[in-house]
């Protein structure tokens, strides 16, 4: 296990330095340099001016050696300043990467929320109304953008209700109710949009499950039904459910740009589009090699929660 | 682009897919009603966008500030914009935004996906090695960041957009042919071509291609949906569609929030719309997969 573990993280060392230069190159392909762009949005700086920029970014370097300044910089956790602001990113994160998590935390809880009992008690009552109910709700969430729902939801909310989420962020130590006004309506509509890929993948295992023969004795035996649904099939119908809220956690940790922007949470989502609109690269490339990382990190640890929920995989 | 990620994962697992053709299609189209609306739906689409020109009553970029912000009307049936344009006209016109996104983002990304599978599932070995790391690499960084930062450097328009999607779309798709292509190349008479002495290319194109085709079509059902979704997302954000072009995410973003309690239907409408779009490329894959997949087949 402990080999396997090993293994993966040395394979995912390539991987990430792949996606490093990929992300660095793209930032580089944009004729001329992100100072330029940066100068010329502004307009009125000297060429003497520009010089000195540069020089003290670092920008008037051979690309190698810039990239492995960089490489250095994501290693060691300090990754530089910002362009556009000149703080030093790793205090931007800091203060982003907790609303996102928040944000992530709050919209999977009410995701698996909806999602788990929607898609069992689809898949028990296979073909009746009730089924297809759930799946046309859970179509319908895998179609319904979530910037539109999020415009709808403040522009409902303010229409019938006269209310508008709370304005300026609060943390949730700071004033719990505030912070969970601002939060719930943009983790109900990120959730809404994640349970509908969770709710179709837990009805379609569980009724594979339901076929096993392992469940076929449970009930033989006598067993109550939600003895045999929740304790017999369910563990086991959850496998590829995992892989999907995996994949999603990565998503949403990834920032949930759009709803971020919408809701004006000030999250990793809302930083990075902020900076990709400022063309401040730097804050760019950290950001979306920290979600690399995060990602690689954690499609590893749904490997390994296979093999917890599956006594049958083991890893070598 | 969560969803779009998890969609296309349900999808990895496609075991072996036997496309007994049309007539499957036809038979899954007509046993289940969402298959028959989803068709339907995907038609009607295609239609409204051909024929824009003529369904669509008011020029999409003609202003009428006179009638600014007017509510549905039997004239205006979606209402008007903040300088007096016709909603309904430019959600008409929105689809053809929509679909020539889709068509050529999903075909690059296919075509694409679909060479580097082909060659990767056929050589194995360190070529394989190579690419799969690649695709590894692309897939690592999230499919929005990606396509964000894509059409920052380039510059944001709909062409640029459309690659973004592109680039987004080919390493899912890599991956899925080339387990395809691993499976068919069991098959006795792969063996049999080899064993004859027929050329490679031969054997690709006319021996293992077939049997790509059918997980190929269903996942770029799913992504053309996807890919309509990330436009409008990119629009939204201001680096998909410029304005004065009727895009429907850009509608939403420009006017549907900037005047969303005086006139919801700015924002409703095109939300609608690229829902209905989204939804019926959404459905339509489902049915594919239903006709092609022998084992979902029995299992549903």
């Amino acid at each position: 296990m402990y080999k396997y573990v090993i293994r993966r993280f040395l394979l995912a060392v390539p991987v990430l330095l792949l996606s490093s230069l990929i992300v660095f190159g793209l930032m580089r392909v944009m004729p001329g340099d992100a100072l330029t762009a940066l100068m010329a949005e502004s307009g009125n700086v000297s060429e003497r001016e520009l010089a000195k920029l540069r020089k003290d970014l670092g920008l008037d370097r051979p690309y190698h050696e810039q990239y492995l300044i960089w490489l250095w910089q994501m290693v060691s956790f300090n990754p530089g300043y910002s362009i556009f602001t000149n703080e030093p990113i790793a205090v931007a994160l800091k203060k982003a990467i907790p609303v996102t998590f928040e944000l992530a935390t709050l919209a999977m809880i009410l995701g698996l929320a909806i999602a788990v009992p929607v898609g069992v008690l689809s898949a028990i009552k296979q073909d009746t109304p009730a089924d297809y109910t759930g799946r046309v709700v859970a179509v319908s969430g895998l179609s319904l953008p979530d910037f539109w729902l999020g415009t709808l939801v403040i522009t409902f909310a303010a229409i019938w209700f006269r209310w508008i989420p709370p304005l300026g962020y609060a943390s949730f130590w700071d004033s719990p109710t505030k912070n969970l006004q601002q939060f719930l309506l943009p983790a109900a509509v990120l959730g809404f949009r994640l349970s509908a890929a969770t709710m179709r993948m837990t009805r379609s295992t569980v009724l594979e499950v339901l076929r096993e023969d392992y469940v076929r004795t449970a009930w033989a035996k006598g067993l109550a039904g939600r003895i045999v649904v929740y304790k017999h099939a369910l563990k086991n119908a959850l496998i590829p459910v995992v892989t999907i809220v995996g994949g999603q956690l990565g998503t949403l940790l990834a920032g949930a740009v759009v709803v971020e922007t919408i809701f004006a949470l000030p999250g990793m989502g809302r930083l990075t589009v902020e900076a990709i609109l400022f063309r401040d690269y730097p804050v760019v490339q950290t950001n979306v090699m920290l979600v690399a990382g995060i990602l690689v990190t954690l499609n590893l640890l749904v490997d390994l929660t296979y093999a917890w929920l599956d006594p049958r995989i083991r890893y070598r | 682009m969560a969803t779009a990620t998890a969609r296309v994962s349900e999808f990895e697992t496609i075991p072996s897919v036997s496309p007994s053709g049309t007539r499957a299609l036809w038979a899954a189209i007509r046993r289940k009603p969402l298959g028959a609306a989803s068709a339907l739906l995907i038609v009607l689409i295609v239609f409204t966008a051909i024929f824009a020109d003529v369904i669509a009553p008011y020029d999409p970029l003609a202003a009428q500030p006179e009638i600014r912000l007017a509510p549905p009307s039997r004239a205006h049936l979606f209402g008007t914009d903040d300088i007096g344009r016709d909603v309904f006209s430019r959600v008409i016109y929105g689809s053809r935004i929509s679909l020539w996104v889709g068509l050529l983002a999903v075909g690059i990304g296919t075509l694409v996906g679909m060479v580097i599978g082909l060659a990767s599932g056929y050589w194995e070995g360190n070529l394989d090695m190579v690419l799969q790391r690649i695709m590894d690499a692309i897939q690592a960084i999230p499919g929005l960041m990606l396509a964000l930062a894509i059409v920052s450097v380039l510059k944001p328009n709909t062409t640029n957009a459309m690659l973004a999607i592109a680039v987004v779309i080919i390493p899912g798709n890599s991956r899925i042919v080339r387990g395809a292509v691993l499976s068919a190349k069991q098959n006795r008479y792969v063996e049999a071509a080899e064993a004859l002495g027929c050329r490679q290319l031969h054997i690709l194109a006319l021996h293992i291609l077939p049997n790509v085709t059918a997980p190929i079509l269903i996942i770029a059902s799913i992504w053309f949906g996807n890919a309509i979704l990330i436009e409008a997302t990119l629009s939204f954000l201001g680096l998909g569609t410029q304005p004065p072009t009727p895009s429907w995410g850009l509608m939403l973003s420009s006017t549907g929030r900037a005047f969303m309690e005086q006139a919801p239907w700015l924002a409703i409408f095109p939300g609608l719309a690229i829902s209905l779009a989204v939804l019926g490329f959404n459905l339509f894959g489902d049915t594919l997969r239903d006709a092609w997949d022998p084992k979902l087949r029995s299992n549903r």
